[in-house]
């Protein structure tokens, strides 16, 4: 499917940063991608939530850039632009008409350049405080808020590079200095620690010319190696109970497994489409559809470069116990385990997932940001095929087999339950 | 350092038109838009019904919500699990909406499928087989997910806030209803609304994909044009009456933050002053560099974000701000959009002015580039009733607006009757608001006064 394979070029300037360009002339616009191969897994256990506010920091302005100016000119250029945080890496971008390539690429090399001096207290405590806000605003004060990092704590082992959330932790995020910012830059913000995308309505040359004007002269300097990481299990099923203001009781199933693109990743999200990904997939039907026990459920497998879980989250229609959703979760993938999936069931998940590969090819900056995706965790921006790929050569005994593995492992189990008043 | 690093120059601007929209009505009045869009071999369309939660304020609020969520339960003698599983075979995204005027269908396949999953859309709008014990499970959904609504701050807060603007009004209902009434709702009331609603001159479809437009419309004359016509027109009573209070307070006594929610009833979309308000509302609390999100975000810390909105329904519409702040600083947030409120009095600058255009001029192009876009561009022609020219006339109107009329615009905002919405830990802030003159009404989740 010549749909899915991309021309671009990759290069790195002289500083090492690498630069990746891909051209699209469907329309008169342009997206800017970075990746610094920096997330919160890269942080200090009693300093989490450092890489987050870190990227916070970096829309604050730069040598040259005065603060509240970064998003001016991107809006006065007609842009968008964003930055988000992850365990494995920060990313920023921009999308624009094509004519503002250079303002982009102006702002973007200045933060990595020449944000130090720009830094300073009052800037921080504002964005402590923002992040705060943030926090309360997507975790503490939503209903089952706590669930993600009540997970990535007790599911992965202590010092694991995924055991505290992104985010961070309302004392260390409060915590934080001036130094700390400072030294998260110095260890990590280097050009040879970032990979530049431009995908978009230009010409290759000029872009390349524009890169060296304006990140040629930013130093690097070495960062430190990653964390390194083998896949794991628990020695014992874990149970945890969390009491929250809820109306419905919910429960989450952790099971450890494997790390993006190793072998099974693609089986186990297979493996999570015909669990529950439609209605007609085996828990829905079973636990929504037919006998109404669940008000929803959903299973997916998460996976990072550090580590993967498989999840399995079904909140109870009122009433209903959770251990009864649990009994009988596992007996639907036992049924998977002894009779295997239908032929029906297996078409339905391939052509779905091909259906999301196309459309996922519609906006540019999404492009972009799988192309960084690809280069960073497989080495090959151009590896939309290759990922396709590996769901298409799948098969249904692979599945049976997955299953298999996933029952037989020690797994976590959270029961969010409602506070007594 | 090596280099002078000012801020480079635009090249040349761009320009950017919108290729023609295709339009046809079938013989039984349902309207067709079309765009032609090449790059990728899919199609998206929206049918859209005018069938949404504002006509239940003449049955039972929850009754078009419940329809919409059971339309698809089986049709043509397929059941629930089997249609589902046609649209799924064919990989084809579907999912059936309804908000205050409308019951939206939308569908997105690979064109290679599109023939197919028109044929399936079709049976589920014109040969629905509401069977009984789908209905029932689908109304317990229901019923369930309103009781989740108290867990959930940001919903409430919504809630409240129509109830509030609109007073008795039918926009003033949650179209998902309430326990009570959706409780009361019956096989036959969705099957009733289902044959007065939908009707060709209540509904039209807006598509954008890649097969041509000849296409297109034959597809949906041969499969729709049995889409019963009716003459009938159904009135709905428009009195709006307004609260005299200014401050509404919900009580949720966990809550480590407040929802906030300010606005006014602000009416509907016409083109005499769509631009003038949007421009202002860029300037006032659309973008991030807004007057709200500089201040209440940028200097003072109080939010993660801060967002104001002219929201248009079709017959009518209102302005809100909308925020969640930490609950100590409750009070003072309030102040200082207030404040900020004031302040529009004095007008907004040339510079404010100008700089929003130019950034929506340049922005333009942007919101065109995926399907659901176009769909929901098309969408919004026909529910407005704007003329076909309206997008290739977009900038011209962006750009003649003159600081006078959104200075006039300001003033109004700056006049206008704001209610106050607050869902959080009362408290924390009582006093803070009691000690400054305001006086605190106590709501329950559906907005009536305590």
């Amino acid at each position: 499917m010549s749909l899915l394979n991309l021309s671009y070029i990759k290069t790195k300037i002289k500083n090492g940063l690498e630069v990746i360009i891909h051209q699209d002339k469907s329309l008169p616009l342009v997206a800017v991608n970075i990746w610094y191969k920096a997330g919160s897994a890269n942080e200090k256990p009693d300093k989490t939530g450092l890489a987050h506010l870190f990227e916070h920091m970096m829309f604050q302005g730069s040598e040259n850039v005065a603060k509240e100016m970064h998003f001016k000119y991107i809006q006065e250029a007609g842009g968008i632009l964003n930055g988000s945080t992850s365990f494995d890496r920060t990313n920023y971008y921009e999308k624009l008409p094509s004519n503002a390539l250079e303002t982009a690429l102006w702002l973007e090399s200045d933060r990595m350049g020449f944000l130090l001096k720009a830094l300073d207290e009052s800037k921080l405590e504002n964005q402590k405080s923002v992040v705060v806000n943030e926090r309360l605003e997507r975790y503490d004060n939503q209903p089952y808020g706590l669930a993600w990092e009540l997970i990535v704590k007790n599911l992965f082992p202590e010092g694991h590079p995924y055991s505290w959330p992104t985010i961070g932790f309302k004392k260390d995020i409060e915590s934080f200095s001036l130094d700390d910012v400072i030294n998260f830059f110095k260890l990590y913000y280097s050009p040879s620690n970032a990979t530049l995308v431009i995908a978009g309505d230009v010409d290759i040359q000029e872009a390349i010319i524009l890169v060296e004007k304006y990140f040629g002269e930013i130093p690097s300097f070495e960062t430190p190696a990653f964390p390194q990481t083998e896949n794991f299990s628990l020695a014992e099923n874990l149970y945890v109970e969390h009491k929250d203001n809820v109306q419905l009781q919910r429960l989450y199933l952790a099971f450890p497994t494997v790390k993006c693109y190793q072998p099974c990743d693609a089986e186990y999200e297979i493996l999570s489409d015909i669990l529950s990904g439609s209605k007609n997939s085996r828990l829905n039907k079973r636990l929504v559809f037919d006998e109404q026990i669940a008000q929803d459920v959903s299973a997916f497998q998460f996976a990072g470069k550090y580590g993967g879980m498989f999840i399995i989250v079904s909140t109870a229609k009122p009433g209903v116990k959770l251990s009864e959703l649990k009994q009988k979760i596992f007996e639907e993938i036992s049924l998977i385990v002894s009779n295997g999936i239908t032929e029906k069931e297996f078409i339905k998940t391939q052509n779905g997932i091909k259906s999301n590969f196309i459309s996922a090819m519609q906006n540019i900056d999404h492009i972009a940001d799988h192309l960084n995706h690809y280069n960073f965790y497989l080495g090959e921006p151009n590896s939309f095929e290759f990922d396709i790929n590996r769901y298409q050569s799948v098969n249904p005994d692979d599945v049976q087999k997955i299953a298999k593995d996933l029952i037989s492992k020690n797994y976590l189990e959270l029961n969010i339950i409602q506070k007594e008043n | 350092m090596t280099m002078n690093r000012t801020k480079p120059e635009l090249k040349n601007e761009i320009k950017f038109r919108l290729d023609n929209i295709a339009t046809y009505t079938l013989s039984n009045g349902l309207k067709l838009f079309y765009l032609r869009k090449e790059k990728l071999p899919m199609i998206r369309l929206n049918f859209v019904i005018e069938s949404g939660g504002k006509f239940d304020a003449l049955a039972s609020p929850g009754t078009a919500r419940l329809t919409s969520q059971t339309i698809d339960e089986g049709a043509d003698g397929l059941s629930a699990l089997e249609l589902s599983d046609e649209f799924d075979l064919l990989g084809t995204d579907f999912s059936i909406s309804a908000d205050n005027d409308f019951i939206i269908f939308s569908l997105q396949s690979l064109t290679e499928n599109f023939c197919k999953s028109i044929e399936l859309l079709s049976k589920v709008i014109l040969k629905p087989d509401f069977p009984g014990k789908e209905f029932e499970r689908e109304k317990k959904k229901l019923t369930v997910s309103i009781m989740q609504l108290k867990d959930d701050p940001e919903m409430i807060a919504e809630q409240i806030f129509d109830k509030i603007i609109f007073g008795n009004h039918y926009y003033g209902l949650p179209v998902r209803g309430y326990l009570g009434s959706v409780e009361n709702i019956n096989l036959n009331d969705i099957k009733n609304h289902y044959q007065k609603h939908f009707k060709a001159e209540n509904s039209f479809i807006a598509a954008a994909g890649n097969i041509p437009y000849e296409d297109f419309f034959h597809s949906a004359e041969k499969y729709f044009n049995t889409l019963p016509s009716s003459s009938e027109k159904i009135l709905l009573p428009e009195s709006i009456e307004a609260s005299d209070k200014k401050v509404f307070v919900y009580n949720k006594p966990d809550s480590v933050q407040t929802e906030i929610r300010i606005g006014y009833l602000s009416g509907r979309r016409n083109l005499s002053d769509y631009f003038s308000k949007l421009l202002l509302n860029t300037i006032f609390g659309g973008q991030f560099n807004s007057r709200l999100n500089s201040n209440l975000r940028e200097k003072k810390g109080f939010t993660y974000g801060i967002h104001s909105q002219f929201i248009y329904y079709k017959n009518s519409g209102y302005f809100s701000i909308s925020t969640s702040v930490s609950s100590e600083n409750t009070f003072e947030a309030v102040k200082e959009i207030l404040s900020e409120i004031q302040n529009l009095e004095k007008g907004v600058t040339k510079e404010e002015l100008e700089f929003a255009q130019t950034s929506l001029t340049r922005k333009f192009p942007l919101n065109f580039e995926n399907y659901r876009q176009l769909t929901s561009n098309l969408s919004a022609l026909a529910i407005h009733q704007l003329p076909l020219s309206y997008f290739n006339n977009y900038l011209q109107n962006l750009n003649t607006v003159t600081l006078y009329q959104v200075n006039e615009q300001a003033k109004k905002l700056s006049q206008a009757d704001m209610k106050i919405i607050l869902v959080g830990n009362k408290n924390t802030f009582e006093n803070d608001f009691k000690n400054n003159g305001f006086e605190l009404m106590n709501v329950n989740e559906k907005g009536e006064v305590l």
